[in-house]
């Protein structure tokens, strides 16, 4: 029992140490130990915990170097149940402990109940501190390399205490010990350390990955983000090609629509034209069948379908899903024969397809909506009440028999009133103009229900300038006569007021005929189509909303925001 | 002489027309009225041969008012207005006289000379709102009151007169005929002198001798005649 031979056992057994390391560095490079990394209470993470810590405990013990004829071994079972307890908690370390303990006992000895009993200590000792631990809050130092190195270190120390207790002849047990001291604390302390440093680099690796990942993603989506809402042209899948080129530094990339190359950004740009009709089978064999198509220039042979010196050398063509599952185009991004194409962009591909899709239908729903409120705000203008014609004209007949002047005013009224119908712009006016216009149309009807009808314009001067939708107030005026003061024998009266709230104009039309119905489509035409309009272009909290009192009164408010108006 | 009444609710077009009437030294214009409820007083105090009806007007529109008229004695009707497709197109197929305004004094001219030829009767029967009641008209001295139908109870034949009863149990009188009104609404009738609002009947009671009578949910008992009592019960699904 010499210093010599503590010293060989000491150096021995670290470097059966290197070898136990060398396959849990191997192992944590693999999906297996992603579980690890993580201080997880969830039972399948648990269970895998459980599994890897029990092959690395038993694996120590194999490892080991049989002392004194083989009555004892010099090992490292200890991290594997110390680490299980640590990383898995109590109830893992307990189980990591008796699996290997019966791994231990199975393989006899003089020491065999000691070694056993000991392995099911650390264990037990490595959950008490995870418990410990978790409850003050201090998850962070469960991968302490200091702490695990340490633990171990105190449970070998106890470790040795059983062995002394429970080994008989006491004198042999003695013997071991002292040859088996040295070398278990110097190389369980230092693997213990050393193990949990190698989760601890491996889970360091796996944030930064995924957080360049998400960096890249979110770069690319804010970056492409409502391009091709605008229109699915050459001009805007350049932009986004560009943008995609850039952020993942892949060889090339391309957008195809069904037919032609839409934009090519990158290497191979000199023959891959845009404009020109898509030549490559892959390209068609996506747009054909709606698959993402990945040739890797390897497995799957890729050679560009125009150039025989091209240096693209794989390639990936993702569809865009447009409407109704229809393939709209594709997305490629490309390698050249020197480079592999990474994962990542493979991953990434997919996603910027999936959104450039998502826009592009977004974009074709917004214009065709845009498109439709247009063309009924066209027919709005257009349609201008015959009934209100023919009765003004009717009533311009029997005032030129007395008063030549105001039929002379009301033809006027008249001609400002289809002026202002047939050519209006679509875009915003100054509220001065829309008072303009139903002055002139308010002019007509007060000469036609004369005593029945009476008008009252109530505007500050200063909102006189702000800019409101066009044709927003002429339709809700139309109402208040049509469906209101025109239905009631008692004399009508008509208020249009409009005033600012913070940063609201609020325009108001009512009557004192309370005839509003409530029921779909009860409005009018007109009225919807104003508040849809409004709706759509400033969101959800303008609009027209009706309020009535039954046989006394309707209002008609418009709210629009005043940022938009000015 | 040919007696005519010009309903138009815009003062100026009641102008225009009676300018263009003017020429005509057989027409004698009555009066004008600004709406169907002015209208239906004159009517029934002027008995003009022709009224110049206004189709829209408010509250009750031309075509409503003729619902409310006695056929029997149903002025001549032409009808005015300024654009109405749907209503023009019923009016040419069923004959209806209709003057678009501006009215133009050939055009009158051609209505004109059918009038002197023949006051014949007009059939309202095939514009559904003439055919089906709203409301029912009732006269007093100062006014036209319209009654809402849901808000009529029943409907009684005196000597002195049709009352209507209302939901308050106030009555009053109209000059529309029990069978017409019989035609015209839901209201059933249960008694050569009552229709009933079956609606608002609360009980059906049987009384001596195989009667039996309605009461209302205000407690009016209501008679039922021996004759109607197996057609009602049938109607009510009683067995």
């Amino acid at each position: 029992m010499d210093l010599h031979s503590i010293a060989t056992l000491t150096v021995l057994l670290l470097q059966q140490m290197c070898v136990y390391l060398v396959v849990a560095y191997a192992l944590s490079r693999t999906r297996l130990f992603i579980p690890l990394t993580r201080a997880s209470i969830r039972w399948p993470h648990r269970i895998a915990c459980y599994v890897i810590f029990s092959a690395f405990c038993i694996m120590g013990t194999m490892l080991g170097l049989p002392v004194v004829s083989g009555n004892a071994i010099a090992n490292t079972p200890a991290i594997g149940a110390v680490l299980g307890g640590l990383l898995g908690g109590p109830v893992v370390g307990v189980a990591v402990g008796i699996t290997g303990g019966i791994h231990r006992y199975s393989l006899g000895g003089s020491f065999g109940l000691a070694a056993a009993i000991d392995i099911v200590m650390q264990g037990l000792i490595g959950g008490l501190v995870h418990r410990y631990l978790i409850r003050r809050g201090k998850t962070r130092l469960l991968f302490s390399p200091l702490l695990a190195g340490g633990l171990t270190f105190l449970t070998i120390l106890i470790e040795l205490g059983i062995d002394l207790a429970l080994s008989r002849p006491f004198d042999e047990a003695l013997g071991i010990v002292k040859l088996i001291a040295l070398p278990e604390l110097l190389a369980n302390t230092a693997g213990a350390a050393v193990f949990v440093k190698i989760l601890l680099d491996r889970r360091d690796s796996i944030e930064q990955q995924s957080r360049a990942f998400s960096a890249k993603a979110l770069d690319i989506a804010a970056h492409v983000d409502g391009v091709l809402r605008e229109g699915f042209d050459q001009e805007n899948s350049t932009r986004v090609a560009r943008i995609i080129y850039e952020q993942t530094g892949v060889g090339a990339v391309a957008i195809t629509d069904r037919e032609k190359i839409l934009a090519f950004i990158g290497m191979g740009a000199d023959h891959h034209l845009p404009g020109t009709p898509i030549t490559s089978p892959q390209t068609l064999h996506a747009i054909n069948c709606n698959e993402v198509i990945f040739a890797d220039g390897n497995e799957v042979p890729y050679q560009c379908s125009i150039s025989p010196h091209c240096k693209l050398g794989s390639s990936l063509v993702i569809p865009l899903v447009g409407e109704g599952k229809q393939v709209i185009g594709t997305i490629k991004l490309y390698e050249p024969k020197t480079r592999i194409f990474s994962t990542i962009n493979r991953t990434l591909g997919e996603g910027i397809a999936k959104l450039l899709s998502s826009q592009i239908l977004d974009g074709r729903y917004e214009r065709q909506k845009n498109l439709l409120i247009q063309s009924e705000l066209k027919l709005l203008h257009a349609q201008v009440n015959p009934h209100f014609l023919f009765n003004t004209l009717n009533t311009i007949i029997a005032v030129t028999h007395d008063d030549v002047g105001k039929a002379r005013e009301l033809l006027t009224d008249l001609a400002v009133f289809l002026r202002k119908n047939l050519k209006r712009p679509t875009e915003d006016v100054m509220l001065s103009e829309e008072i303009e216009h139903i002055t002139a149309y308010l002019g007509i009807q007060l000469v036609r229900f004369a005593d029945r009808l009476s008008v009252e314009i109530d505007i500050p001067e200063p909102l006189l300038s702000v800019r409101v939708p066009a044709f927003t107030l002429q339709p809700l005026i139309e109402n208040a006569i049509k469906h209101g003061t025109s239905q009631i024998i008692s004399p009508g009266h008509i208020r249009i007021s409009a005033r600012q709230e913070g940063s609201v104009i609020l325009l108001e039309v009512e009557d004192n005929a309370g005839r509003y119905d409530p029921k779909p489509g009860g409005g009018g035409l007109g009225m919807n189509i104003v508040d849809r309009r409004i709706k759509n272009r400033h969101g959800e909290s303008f609009g027209v909303t009706m309020t009535c009192e039954a046989n006394v009164s309707t209002r008609a408010t418009v709210r629009i925001p005043l940022e938009a108006a000015s | 002489m040919i007696t005519a009444l010009i309903v138009d609710d815009e003062p100026f077009a009641r102008q225009a027309l009676r300018r263009t009437l003017e020429p005509a030294a057989d027409i004698r214009i009555l009066g004008e009225c600004g709406n169907a409820i002015e209208a239906l007083g004159r009517i029934h105090a002027d008995k003009p041969d022709v009224v110049f009806l206004d189709i829209q007007m408010p509250q009750i529109t031309g075509i409503e008012m003729l619902g409310m008229l006695d056929p029997d004695t149903m002025p001549h009707i032409v009808f005015l207005t300024a654009y109405d497709e749907y209503a023009v197109q019923a009016f040419e197929k069923n004959a209806f006289d209709y003057l678009l305004k501006p009215v133009t004094a050939d055009r009158l001219e051609q209505t004109l000379r059918r009038l002197r030829n023949s006051l014949c009767r007009q059939d309202f029967s095939v514009l559904p709102e003439a055919s089906r009641l709203r409301q029912i008209p009732c006269f007093s001295q100062q006014a036209v009151v319209f009654i809402k139908l849901d808000e009529v109870e029943y409907v009684e034949s005196r000597t002195t007169g049709i009352y209507v009863s209302d939901l308050e149990g106030h009555e009053r009188m109209t000059t529309l005929r029990l069978n017409i009104l019989q035609q015209r609404t839901a209201l059933l009738r249960c008694h050569r002198q009552y229709l009933v609002n079956i609606d608002l009947v609360h009980k059906l009671r049987y009384l001596e001798s195989g009667l039996a009578e309605f009461v209302t949910r205000r407690g009016r008992a209501i008679p039922i005649s021996r004759r109607l009592l197996p057609e009602i019960k049938e109607r009510l699904g009683i067995m």
